[in-house]
């Protein structure tokens, strides 16, 4: 597992955590943004790869400046580490969505400290810094979150703009030549499949999608795959918008 | 193992690596410094060139063992957070089985799972106690490095009061030199001395 910066501006950082080695299980970034000595942990990832995530992670943050956690949904890769990062700091904060609270307890930590997030998203301030929790229902999961950064204009992303690499894979989508969409194309090639099968509704991506136009993003962060920068952001916007998903039964049944 | 020992290794680690490499790139600039210095003044600082020339290949010298220091210290860290998922589930089997005891029921094939795990943890248990001996050696030899940065910072001294009349700055810059020593034998005093409580603990079965 690798550590790779991704912003950084004074004392206000992101870093990615990317490309695990164990291959099993399906391969997961994890994201830390660190303000003024106090940290957040972004999908702190499934139980398995706990013990290179923990270790990827102290190469760039100081462990006790983790504050909290943000738990987008309650996929088993996002959250099934919790009770451990729970024995390793009882202090840590759970931002968790509401709707999913009682079937997160069941991966353990039944002591562990839960913060609700409504279905409306909130904010939250780590290190005087504010991030927005911002609603990503159906995308895919019924109740779903990405964060916001408007300073560092990051944008976590979940499962939306996941792709699938193979092991070794860059923490970003080449971005040597802005200009030219040829990596982009490249990359989308690996995003297409996962898009299609694991979003439900494009309802909710054309909602979704009205909304994140909106913002001022440098930097897409996906939960599986790697970070569309700069130009690429708005590729992958057009190009989702244009996807249709939810087709899995239509196709199955085709 | 205490998971807050280690925890308290972990956070030392962190620390310890921070500090180091800050004041590793601290050492590298005052020996180019006491370099450019010597190079300024010419022949009449022959003799403190030799010993600005030996404190800059010291600095490289001790940037290497840190970098073998820093290559230990992610596999520990892996390894107790291995120690730590496993005897969750180790210790899921112990409950079940003391409910099923509680019952007055057998189950030897949760005994045997038990077991199992008992088995797997110890043996991550001698490879993280192993990758502790490599940590342990790799401070050893930049507290060697260390040893030799300060007696050439101390020639520098005795070549600083002999050069006195030069007028260059000497005494300053080995002073400057022997602080950002200091910073690295502290904190790496301090790093060995846990590592050492953690490896007592760990011959120990604490």
């Amino acid at each position: 597992m690798k550590a790779a910066p991704v912003f950084e501006s004074g004392d206000h950082r992101w870093w990615i955590l990317h490309d695990q080695d164990e291959h099993r299980v399906i391969d997961s970034n994890v994201y830390v943004m660190e303000s003024n000595g106090q940290s957040i942990l972004l999908d702190p990832g499934g139980f398995e790869i706990f013990p290179q995530i923990f270790a990827a992670m102290v190469e760039v943050v100081q462990p006790s400046s983790l504050q909290a956690a943000f738990v987008s949904h309650q996929d088993p890769d996002i959250a099934s580490s919790l009770p451990l990062w729970n024995a390793c700091n009882g202090k840590i904060h759970w931002h968790i969505p509401k709707l999913w609270e009682g079937f997160i307890r069941h991966y353990g930590a039944l002591d562990a400290h839960f913060v609700s997030i409504p279905d409306e998203g909130r904010e939250l301030v780590i290190g005087g810094r504010k991030l927005e929790f911002i609603p990503a229902h159906y995308l895919h999961s019924s109740a779903n979150f990405h964060v916001y950064d408007p300073e560092a204009k990051v944008f976590f992303s979940g499962d939306v703009g996941a792709a699938l690499l193979p092991p070794g894979h860059s923490a970003w989508v080449d971005r040597r030549d802005p200009e030219s969409s040829k990596a982009f194309d490249e990359h989308i090639q690996h995003a297409k499949f996962f898009h299609q099968r694991w979003m439900p509704s494009n309802e909710a991506k054309k909602d979704w999608i009205s909304r994140v136009r909106q913002l001022d993003i440098d930097f897409l962060c996906p939960q599986h795959g790697a970070i569309y920068a700069g130009e690429n952001v708005q590729r992958f916007l057009h190009w989702f918008d244009a996807l249709p998903v939810g087709t899995a039964l239509s196709a199955m049944h085709a | 193992m205490d998971i807050q020992r280690i925890m308290a290794i972990v956070e030392a680690s962190y620390q310890t690596r921070h500090s180091i490499e800050g004041a590793l790139r601290d050492i590298d600039r005052r020996a180019l410094n006491a370099m450019v210095l010597v190079k300024r003044h010419g022949n009449a600082l022959a003799g403190y060139g030799v010993v600005a020339r030996a404190f800059r290949e010291g600095a490289a010298d001790l940037k290497e063992a840190a970098s073998h220091m820093q290559k230990s210290i992610a596999p520990l860290i892996q390894a107790h957070m291995r120690i730590l998922q496993h005897r969750s589930y180790a210790d899921l089997f112990r409950r079940m089985r003391e409910t099923m005891d509680g019952a007055g029921k057998i189950c030897p094939t949760l005994g045997c799972t038990e077991e199992t795990w008992a088995q797997t943890i110890a043996a991550e248990e001698a490879e993280a106690l192993n990758i502790l001996y490599i940590l342990i050696q790799a401070v050893n030899r930049i507290q060697e490095g260390i040893a030799e940065q300060e007696y050439v910072v101390t020639n520098g001294r005795i070549e600083a009061a002999l050069s006195e009349d030069t007028g260059a700055p000497l005494m300053r810059v080995s002073r400057d030199m022997g602080n950002a020593v200091g910073i690295v034998r502290d904190a790496i005093r301090s790093y060995r001395n846990q590592l050492e409580e953690l490896l007592h603990e760990s011959g120990t079965g604490f």
